[in-house]
């Protein structure tokens, strides 16, 4: 009894002051998740690593939208975006106070344009992401010509550029037949 | 897996057991050097596992159905023993199911501790243990429709929901008790502690003559989401969540057994954390059940100061991972944090406080003469129930058998490591609790040797491919025992199969005869010492079948009466 | 027994309850006017423990919610509060809604957690219903796998109407010639990559970027010392051998790089 009075004692007060006064958490703390819109590149590979499906992203093909969206009520603060984001747009802060009353404030969206194929016009990604892997093969490329083909590659859509492709061998198919002629 | 013929273990055991049945073993194949698949002939299946677990020291892990019949047309049974004798090694004895009669001789008139995966295979796969006594349900509601198996492959899509076909619950509860008795049930809610179970016990007078429970409140479908709609990764946080306290040793369990199934070698420094934080999980476990303790024994004082200096663990955990939890740590072939040297003097510094604090703690605990007379001698678990059952961590420790994970089959940062192992022989609450005590010091000196020589290099290996339809287990020893995780790689790069085994479910079935002959005032205690993922219920119903009455008590005033023992509610 | 809920069709609810009008009048007085304390009663709808668990260190001596009158009680007749933790189970379902309806009006009802806010991780399985608000209406939504104690404490404030929330529902629309700025662009972006790669197998994906982008910002400094001496300086100066290892780490792969071999 006497122990656990002085055990009492020697401890004093233990509460921390929150809410009144801030509290600090760890260093490198999981707390509520921040998009960097404008960092953004609609690339999808946050929503692929999310365990729980909170990061989404839905394509509007009419509209040429595409929106990302987090639910911070889904979330699970794991930090799989931020470790798999290429442009370092979505980080864990130390935010915690995220209760709410109204479940649309656990939403934040943010709305993309989508580019469209210069062959034939339809949407082939977002157009923030065409500009940025254009922007790395450029700065990468060796010549003019390396960078033009990287400009056709890049913002090209899947089934153009197997249009292409099949021209071009068809093409060189013909021009082996003239040769052996 | 590579393993050579020279470095297995285990041998001994596949011999004798060919020697014994020389017509029932058809192939054996090694998954890694310390674990054997072996086929036997379905008839001989419980004589196999029988042999295995009584006559060399076998003790039944886990027992895993497959529904593999796009790879082979039949349904697969695998009932993995650790075997703790001479050589320690795991055997998984393995049997086809036809898929045209679904039926298999039952293990369990055998060995006892095989009962409840047989109930849970049925419930899954509609596979009938053909022997097995019990035909209730075990793992699925009740409002669920007869007939449907979620883990078949063709049965359904992860995501259907069933109307409900019942509105109440309609679980036949069992009493084997001779004498008349009264029923007092408890839950399946709640108020002191984490999960839902109903629990009924038959008592005469204020002794419990029986008890019974159903369990699985809170069967979600996790086996099921983990091939459907997750890739390898992201199971590893799915598994965090398998429980809000040991969530992070189901975790390594999982990565490990996908690590031993593709043969990924696992960079050391990863396995030391991985160690580190599993140790940083039990600290904060064994707090909580010391805390729970003291206030199953009316000692609130007690309750309070346990959790307020287990609140430096948490903090402990915070600053390692970012989270109180330990979630989130790990991938396949390593771990997502490192610790840098200013987290390793915190962390010294941290533990050193712990030290302290609860020694100090322990010293009241111990010196307040009411604790000792209300858990010594209470809620016996016979070391020969404990042997039929197979149960684990401190609660077979309690029991005086010398069976711990860690030492058995090092995994992690264990192999740098000389593990002790603890037992007490009183087989009651105090030596449970006494386990505890002394593998929460252990933990702290876990690691300051891990600190002390941490390995050097990465922390996270990516050099390796799936494979489809490899297989291995991984497994590791949670603050309430070894956690068992089968895991087989399919070809779509998710996975075909995860059996996920949670320590607390080898423990349920004997808490039956923990409670036998004891009063009902004692009952929350005994429940809360095995630390199951929950300690107690919210609602107690007696019926009292010699005075034809029934009545129904809140849990609290349940608990109360644990606490102060007096004013029985039952009267 | 009708057809199964189709997967595409996932907002069926289960029977939910709604409210009555005056119950809502009542509930409004309750939030305005609470001048006592306020009992919670919690209701665990098939949760992991975590949630569990952190209500029972909010309350406990370091958090200490019953400084606010916040007091778990231990039936719902008693609650003025019922706080809904897991993503409702099947099985839970039934004496999930006995509890709501043994709770006297007017009540608050708080989902916590990620499983209750919206199912979690756990949100489309065939065994839960995905979210409190799928069978009972909700007031108060805390978030977090599982919320941290002060998050409890600030969900409760937010549940009694004591503080603001911060949380606003946002849409940010692309701007007209917005960029994604490419980081570093002085440094070859192969290089970077491989750096950033070793350094998350090294140090994790979060020590390890603060880890490279200190070193990267030493090789894009503008200063007249070599570069490879500046790195070399980087790693020597560095007190803790672990991080002097990943950097002597990181240097090793810049030099190898440069010199045209692989990383």
């Amino acid at each position: 009894m006497l122990k656990l009075l002085r055990e009492v004692f020697r401890t004093g007060e233990a509460t921390h002051k929150y809410p009144f006064a801030p509290l600090e958490v760890a260093k490198d703390f999981r707390g509520k998740p921040e998009h960097n819109a404008v960092s953004c590149i609609a690339c999808a590979a946050c929503t692929i690593a999310c365990p729980p499906n909170a990061i989404s992203m839905e394509t509007d093909v009419a509209a040429g939208t595409r929106t990302w969206s987090i639910s911070y009520g889904r979330c699970i603060f794991c930090g799989r975006c931020e470790e798999a984001c290429p442009t370092g747009a979505i980080a864990l802060s130390p935010d915690f106070e995220l209760a709410v009353a109204r479940k649309e404030d656990l939403t934040k969206r943010a709305v993309f344009s989508l580019a469209a194929c210069p062959s034939c016009g339809e949407p082939l990604a977002a157009a923030k992401e065409v500009a940025y892997v254009l922007d790395i093969l450029t700065r990468s490329a060796a010549s003019p010509e390396e960078a033009e083909r990287a400009r056709f590659l890049v913002s090209t859509c899947p089934a153009c550029k197997r249009k292409h492709d099949v021209e071009q061998l068809a093409r060189i198919g013909v021009e082996r037949q003239m040769e052996n002629r | 897996m590579t393993a050579t013929t020279e470095t297995r273990i285990g041998q001994p055991y596949l011999a004798a057991l060919r020697k014994k049945l020389p017509h029932a073993v058809l192939e054996e194949r090694w998954q890694t050097d310390d674990q054997v698949t072996v086929t036997v002939k379905l008839g001989s299946l419980p004589e196999a596992v029988a042999t295995l677990y009584y006559e060399h020291d076998g003790w039944l892990s886990t027992m895993v159905g497959n529904d593999e019949r796009s790879l082979n047309g039949c349904f697969a049974l695998y009932y993995v023993l650790s075997m703790e004798g001479a050589q320690k090694c795991h055997v998984i004895v393995h049997a086809l199911v036809s898929a045209d009669d679904l039926e298999f001789p039952s293990v369990t008139p055998k060995v006892p501790a095989a009962v409840w995966y047989e109930r849970e295979v049925r419930d899954m796969f509609g596979l009938r243990p053909v022997g097995l006594p019990d035909e209730r349900r075990l793992v699925l509601p009740d409002d669920w429709p007869d007939g449907l198996y979620p883990l078949r492959k063709d049965s359904m899509d992860y995501r259907f929901r069933p109307e409900p076909t019942a509105d109440n619950e309609t679980y036949k509860f069992v009493n084997d008790s001779k004498v008349e008795t009264t029923v007092v049930p408890l839950g399946p809610l709640h108020i002191t502690s984490d999960e839902p179970g109903h629990f009924r016990l038959f008592v005469d007078g204020e002794t419990i003559v029986d008890a019974d429970y159903r369990m699985f409140y809170v069967h979600r479908g996790m086996e099921k989401l983990a091939e459907t709609r997750m890739g390898y990764n992201e199971v590893t946080f799915l598994a965090d969540r398998v429980c809000g306290i040991c969530g992070y040793a189901h975790s390594v369990a999982y990565a490990s057994s996908v690590e031993n199934a593709l043969g990924i070698r696992v960079p050391d420094r990863a396995q030391a954390i991985r160690a580190i934080l599993l140790e940083t999980e039990r600290m904060h476990s064994h707090l909580l059940n010391l805390g729970l303790v003291c206030h199953f024994t009316g000692f609130d004082t007690g309750f309070m100061q346990f959790f307020r200096v287990r609140e430096k663990a948490m903090t402990l955990a915070e600053m390692l991972t970012g989270s109180r939890k330990t979630y989130a740590i790990n991938l396949i072939g390593g771990v997502r944090r490192d610790i840098l040297g200013e987290q390793r003097l915190t962390t010294l510094k941290l533990i050193g406080e712990l030290r302290a604090e609860v020694k100090r703690l322990i010293d009241i605990l111990v010196s307040t003469p009411n604790f000792e007379g209300r858990v010594k001698g209470v809620g016996l678990l016979d070391p020969q129930v404990a042997r039929d059952y197979s149960p684990v961590g401190p609660v077979v420790r309690g029991s005086g058998h010398r069976r711990d994970t860690r030492a058995d089959h090092a995994f992690a940062g264990y192999k740098l490591i000389d593990m002790p192992v603890h037992t007490q022989a009183g087989c009651d609450i105090l030596s449970r609790t006494l386990v505890r005590i002394a593998e929460f010091f252990d933990s702290i000196a876990i690691i300051e040797k891990l600190l002390e020589d941490t390995p050097t290099g990465p922390i996270l290996t990516e050099d390796f491919a799936y494979k489809p339809y490899k297989f291995a287990l991984g497994y590791t020893e949670a603050p309430r025992g070894e956690d068992m995780h089968w895991s087989m790689t399919g070809d779509n790069q998710k996975l075909y199969r995860w059996r996920c085994r949670a320590s607390t479910y080898n423990n349920w079935p004997v808490l039956r005869y923990m409670l036998r002959g004891n009063t009902v005032s004692d009952a929350p205690l005994i429940v809360g010492s095995i630390d199951p993922c929950y300690s107690c219920t919210d609602r107690v119903t007696i019926v009292d079948v010699n005075k034809a009455r029934s009545k129904t008590i809140a849990y609290k005033e349940m608990e109360r009466y644990c606490r102060e023992r007096t004013d029985s509610p039952l009267k | 027994m009708s057809a199964f809920i189709s997967p595409n069709d996932l907002t069926v609810q289960p029977g939910g309850l709604s409210m009555a009008a005056d119950v809502a009048r009542m509930k409004g007085s309750l939030l305005n006017n609470i001048r006592r304390s306020a009992y919670v009663y919690r209701v665990d709808c098939g949760g992991c423990n975590g949630c569990e668990i952190e209500i029972f260190a909010a309350i406990t001596p370091l958090f200490d919610a019953e400084r606010f009158g916040i007091k778990v009680v231990a039936s719902p007749r008693h609650a003025d509060i019922l706080l809904f933790t897991g993503a409702v189970t099947r099985s839970m379902r039934m004496p999930a809604l006995r509890a709501y309806e043994a709770a006297p009006d007017p009540k608050i009802v708080v989902s916590y957690g990620a499983c209750g806010c919206s199912g979690g991780i756990f949100h489309d399985l065939y065994c839960v219903w995905g979210g409190t608000d799928k069978i009972v209406p909700v007031d108060v939504y805390i978030p977090g796998c599982p919320p941290t104690p002060p998050a409890t404490i600030y969900g409760f404030a937010v549940a009694l109407g004591l503080l603001e929330q911060k949380l606003k529902a946002e849409t940010h629309v692309e701007a007209e010639g917005e960029a994604a700025p490419l980081a570093h662009p002085s440094i070859p972006y192969d290089l970077r990559v491989q750096l950033e790669r070793q350094a998350r197998q090294m140090a994790g994906y979060r020590q390890g970027r603060t880890i490279v982008e200190e070193f990267l910002s030493v090789l894009e400094a503008r200063d007249a010392t070599p570069v490879e001496r500046r790195i070399a300086k980087l790693a020597g100066g560095e007190g803790d051998p672990r991080r002097a290892e990943i950097f002597a780490e990181l240097a090793g792969t810049f030099s190898r790089m440069l010199t045209g071999g692989t990383p």
